[in-house]
């Protein structure tokens, strides 16, 4: 392995113009730090908890950016084609009802996401952790998939003031391929990528504080409690709440530091994992804009 | 009057259409809580007129219905009273220990507000509350809103500087260091290393700071500091939750988008001052940026400023109500009571469902009344500068 400085200049150059993949390795390199120091200095069935916990909200986050992806680009190429099409009702109408679910505050969409869910849980129709998982990534991909069909039609809009989709018609090659493969698989993946990057960090963000907030006001109501562990309910767990409220005395005693991180480790810990992935995946998303030269 | 106000605001037919589909909307959601609303309370009514005939029998004197010898002679009285009424017999026995259930497990019977609905006195202290989430949420929107433009700026500013990054900064300190020749100043170099590390450290707490959850910074600080006070309120929601951090990176962006146009090459090739070192002759001055009204002169960075600007009129829409999902999780999640979100997770815990959409409606009139606020500024904006 040749490891002269010009070599290391040039590995270093080379990680400097890929800021997007740096703090990638950064996030991982951050999270298994953690997770070490966590395995020496947190009991057991916590550091089960918070693994459990951790991998339940990425498990969740990956879903909604599949499931974003999947509405988001339903939505937008179906209302570029009723743009298109001779009867404007339905495009009208469409336009009309994301006009509205772009006016409700997504944390509303998710609470009533949440209430639905209390009631299939009542009702038995969705019993397993993976279920509930899947309802809670449903609802938060409704709650964002609009920013993808966004993408997706401002894409398509541009590309549709070039010649080349005109060049493809007359090629005799149907629409559908034009929008579907040319436009937006071949010429629009870097943008709908970083869309989706941003959208894993909203719903993160998204996914943490709903359940926080369900754990905690709504602790009383007996279903709510058999929600799966995410990082969300494991920070408002009565431990964590603790070790957070612990955090206060750096500000009197900044000699408290080594006590927090080695006996208050639970609640410092999800707290570490829910900011640093969000810090991590806002950095990422900015250097792939950069890397990939999209503004 | 009416006519100029008129044109001042319905100017041009596309403003008039997307405030026609801004009221449109709102009339629609309206309508169907308010349907939805009539329902519940219509359902409730009756609820409430079968529990009070239920609770005549509960509140029997010296009769206690969850005593076995008591229920035994109630048995056994209402089939003396109502001979050969078996089946309607059980079914008051079973309403009778379904309601005793609700009143000792439901918590909104607990409270008291189990059939309370939404009445002119909730709908009264709901306006109260509302009334305050509206005042925080429109302190912090124009704060954000400057400190967003700022921070925009500066980023800006710093990226045309083309400043090396803290790591870079500090390895080129560590190699002077290591460096026979500079041996002289190895004290000169120590500071300059302390002050990169406390720099960097500096600028990571604040990154902390910025995409912190609101309620991760409130309860670390919940024993220091009054958490409850709308001074406090109004600091989470501008610094924490990432709305901050966004929306001046979405400013950024169109700066750095502005600064590709060609206007903005033939302006620099025609020798307009474009140099971004601070406080030069030709350069960017700090007070500029500090005031909010104060231009930047001829320097080519106006134009790309004040064309950032006009466009990040519109986007404020959707950071508008990215800030509600922030206030409201603050709210929420800080358990502050007498605010409208800890209300509106009260009233689905007590399953009044009509009082927690009568609150979801004026949330959404928030949102709504704000896109349309921003749509008439971005006109006013647009004719302005003629477009």
């Amino acid at each position: 392995m040749d490891t002269s400085p010009g070599k290391i200049r040039g590995n270093s150059w080379r990680i400097s113009g890929k800021k997007d993949i740096l703090w990638l390795l950064v996030w991982i390199g951050g999270l298994l730090v953690l997770w070490v120091w966590d395995a020496l200095f947190l009991n057991a069935p916590a550091f089960e908890k918070i693994q459990t916990a951790f991998l339940n909200s990425l498990w969740t986050g990956l879903m909604v950016v599949v499931l974003a992806l999947f509405f988001g680009w339903f939505l937008g190429v179906g209302l570029q084609t009723l743009e298109r099409s001779e009867s404007t009702i339905w495009y009208t109408l469409a336009s009309f009802a994301i006009d509205i679910i772009r006016s409700v505050p997504q944390i509303i969409l998710v609470l009533i996401g949440y209430v639905l869910l209390t009631l299939l849980l009542h009702e038995g129709v969705i019993r397993s952790t993976m279920g509930q998982l899947l309802w809670i990534a449903f609802t938060i991909a409704i709650a964002v998939a609009l920013e993808v069909a966004d993408t997706v039609r401002e894409r398509i809009n541009y590309f549709r003031t070039l010649d080349f989709v005109d060049a493809m018609l007359c090629c005799g090659i149907s629409e559908q391929r034009i929008v579907n493969v040319e436009i937006l698989w071949k010429n629009s993946r870097s943008h709908l990528l970083y869309k989706l990057i941003a959208i894993f960090g909203v719903s993160i963000f998204l996914q943490c504080s709903i359940d926080f907030i369900v754990s905690v006001g709504l602790s009383t109501d007996v279903s709510l409690s058999n929600f799966p562990m995410t990082l969300g309910s494991l920070l408002a767990n009565v431990d964590s709440k603790q070790d957070i409220l612990a955090l206060s005395n750096l500000f009197t005693d900044p000699g408290y530091l080594p006590t927090i991180v080695t006996t208050h480790l639970q609640g410092v810990s999800v707290a570490i994992c829910i900011v640093f992935t969000l810090i991590c995946v806002y950095m990422i998303a900015n250097g792939f804009v950069r890397r990939h030269k999209l503004i | 009057m009416i006519g100029i106000l008129s044109t001042l605001i319905f100017g041009r037919e596309g403003l008039r259409k997307k405030l026609a589909v801004h009221g449109a909307s709102l009339l629609f959601v309206a309508v169907i809580f308010g349907i939805i609303i009539l329902m519940l309370n219509t359902r409730r009514t009756e609820q409430r007129e079968l529990e009070s005939g239920v609770q005549t029998y509960l509140d029997l004197k010296d009769v206690d219905l969850g005593d076995p010898v008591d229920r035994a002679i109630f048995r056994e009285s209402l089939q003396v009273f109502f001979p050969g009424r078996g089946g309607q017999n059980d079914s008051l026995l079973s309403a009778i220990d379904d309601l005793r259930q609700r009143q000792f497990s439901n918590p909104a019977y607990k409270s008291g507000n189990h059939l309370q609905g939404l009445t002119g006195a909730v709908i009264a202290g709901l306006s109260g509350m509302y009334v305050q989430f509206l005042a925080v949420y429109l302190v912090v929107l124009v704060i954000i809103y400057f400190l967003a433009e700022r921070i925009g700026i500066y980023r800006f500013v710093k990226m045309k500087q083309h400043r090396e990054s803290y790591l870079a900064q500090f390895s080129e300190q560590v190699k002077r260091f290591q460096n026979p020749v500079e041996r002289k100043n190895r004290m000169a170099i120590e500071r300059a290393l302390a002050l990169i590390l406390l720099k960097a450290t500096g600028k990571g707490i604040l990154l902390a700071v910025l995409f912190s959850p609101a309620y991760v910074i409130a309860y670390a600080m919940k024993t220091t500091v009054d958490t409850d006070s709308l001074f406090f309120m109004v600091l989470l929601g501008v610094l924490s939750n990432g709305v901050l951090i966004h929306t001046a990176n979405r400013f950024f962006t169109l700066l750095v988008a502005e600064s590709h146009k060609g206007y903005v090459q033939t302006a620099i090739v025609k020798n307009l001052a474009a140099s971004y070192e601070w406080d030069t002759r030709d350069g960017i001055s700090r007070r500029a940026l500090l005031s909010v009204r104060k231009g930047l002169g001829s320097h080519v960075f106006q134009h790309i400023l004040l064309n950032a600007k006009y466009q990040f009129i519109p986007t404020l829409k959707e950071h508008a109500s990215f800030l509600v999902t922030g206030l409201i999780i603050i709210e929420m999640a800080l358990n502050i009571q007498g605010h409208l979100s800890y209300e509106l997770l009260q009233q689905i815990l007590y399953r009044q469902y009509d009082v927690a959409c009568f609150i979801i409606f004026s949330i959404f009139f928030t949102v709504k009344a704000t896109e349309m606020g921003i749509d008439i500024w971005y006109e006013r904006e647009k004719r302005r500068y003629g477009y």
